[in-house]
């Protein structure tokens, strides 16, 4: 019979663990659940668990938001993104179109979509216009994206790729030799598509427990008493406590798919800068399906704070696990999910966003109450 | 956006199938999975319209009670906003 979550809880409790241990979770559905069913208050004091890079919007170039907002003010164009995409905000004066949807106010034709498939059928649908497809997201993401240009897409699709690989991150935090975390609990549908063991190195070469989970949280406290066990023991190794859905290999058709499509290249994460073999590429093989190009997409060097985050927004801290969510100094004041100034107070995936949904308003947003 | 859903397959034609949950049915591809590997009311794993993984019944309905909880708490989110303790601060 399967553990239940009060039975692992009981077990973290039991774990003689000297000093205190931060363990990251990379996957923003890993924080929504943790979240909403609130297992950080369930913990012992001595056990953090931290939100690391696990939102794709939240890192998802400024410059590339930026170019999909111009080639949607192109009346030509029909611009299709995932519906989170919409509104993050770019770094631009305020009375130009600062998002997506602003430019779809300003008569862009701008739609929402909430698969692949949907771009395929829109272009299909108008086939005298270019339909561009600005993809954001991780492995779990880009690979249903890939699946979707080996379906025989219309001529008149392109795609403005903005897909970035998860581990990466993760390697250069513990490159830096500062990563901030003793344990890590590794992302279910990201080991589910390209398989466990892309994240081998965190405890082969960083010596670091690691443990990939699934969603429930049976599972993730599963992942958590690994990690800390594997602390405790002195003894790192990569465990999967979601082997329901992660098998060996992930899954071989598509990965297939992603490396007969896709380059790995350096890439820019918003906020961060360029980590190396951190992105995807279209082939060159798919150039008439690539809207860079197709279209002139070029950075204007002249633009301030091109490719930042947003003014005052410490969402690059919080996207690093640096920073809690409720500690960036505009949390729950100045940004809220009704008006988000970072991508992560925007996305379903971004902290906190994810915080605020489960109740957390920090020590700031507790100020504007009292004052109120 | 790294989120899959269990669904439960209701059709199936070539690399396209019907498929439900919680009431809700929706087109999912099937193209990222072995041909012939899904077949009417197995359950699958959906992210942006694409199944990328089976799954057992088990395990969906184990999914779906924190899925739930999470989608309350986004359409709380999304509701228009009420005078609480702590929803002053959005004013």
């Amino acid at each position: 019979m399967q553990t239940d979550a009060r039975t692992w809880l009981e077990r973290i409790r039991a774990l003689p663990l000297e000093g205190r241990m931060r363990v990251m979770n990379v996957c923003g559905g890993h924080e929504r659940s943790i979240s909403q069913a609130g297992l950080r208050r369930l913990l012992p004091d001595n056990v953090e668990l931290i939100p690391g890079p696990g939102c794709p919007v939240c890192v998802c170039p400024e410059e590339d938001v930026y170019a999909a907002i111009r080639l949607s003010l192109d009346e030509e164009v029909i611009l299709v993104a995932f519906g989170d995409m919409l509104r993050v905000p770019v770094n631009v004066p305020k009375r130009e179109v600062r998002s997506l949807q602003q430019a779809r106010a300003a008569g862009g034709d701008v739609r929402p979509i909430a698969s692949p498939a949907e771009a395929s059928d829109i272009a299909r649908a108008n086939p005298d216009r270019p339909v561009v497809f600005f993809a954001a997201g991780f492995e779990t993401t880009t690979a249903p994206v890939v699946a979707m240009l080996h379906e025989d897409p219309p001529e008149n699709l392109f795609l403005l790729l903005s897909g970035r690989l998860t581990w990466p991150a993760v390697a250069m935090l513990l490159d830096s030799g500062a990563p901030g975390f003793q344990g890590l609990v590794c992302p279910g549908h990201v080991a589910t598509v390209m398989g466990p063991e892309e994240w081998q190195f965190v405890s082969d070469q960083h010596h670091i427990p690691a443990a990939v989970a699934g969603f429930t949280p049976v599972s993730l406290l599963a992942a958590l008493y690994s990690v800390l066990r594997q602390q405790l023991e002195g003894r790192a190794f990569l465990d999967n406590c979601y082997p329901e859905l992660v098998q060996p290999g992930g899954n071989p058709r598509a990965r297939q798919q992603l490396a007969a499509t896709l380059d790995v290249v350096d890439a820019n994460w918003r906020g961060i800068g360029t980590i190396p073999a951190s992105g995807f590429g279209l082939k060159t093989e798919w150039a008439a399906h690539d809207a860079r190009q197709h279209f002139p997409i070029a950075e204007d060097a002249s633009r301030k704070r091109a490719g930042e985050m947003p003014a005052g927004c410490q969402c690059a801290d919080v996207v690093l696990g640096r920073i809690y969510p409720n500690q960036c100094r505009i949390f729950g004041n100045a940004c809220t999910p009704r008006n988000p100034i970072g991508p992560c107070m925007v996305s379903d995936e971004g902290a906190c966003r994810i915080w605020w949904a489960a109740g957390e308003r920090g020590e700031h947003g507790a100020r504007v109450a009292a004052s109120a | 956006m790294c989120l899959g859903i269990p669904m439960q397959v209701r059709s199936v034609e070539g690399f396209r199938a019907r498929c439900e949950a919680r009431g809700i049915e929706r087109d999912v591809s099937l193209f990222m999975l072995p041909e012939g590997s899904v077949a009417i009311g197995d359950f699958v794993v959906v992210h942006v319209g694409y199944a990328i993984q089976t799954i057992s019944e088990q395990e969906s309905r184990s999914a779906w009670e924190i899925y739930d909880a999470m989608l309350a708490a986004e359409d709380a989110l999304e509701a228009p906003p009420a005078v609480t303790a702590v929803g002053v601060g959005e004013s």
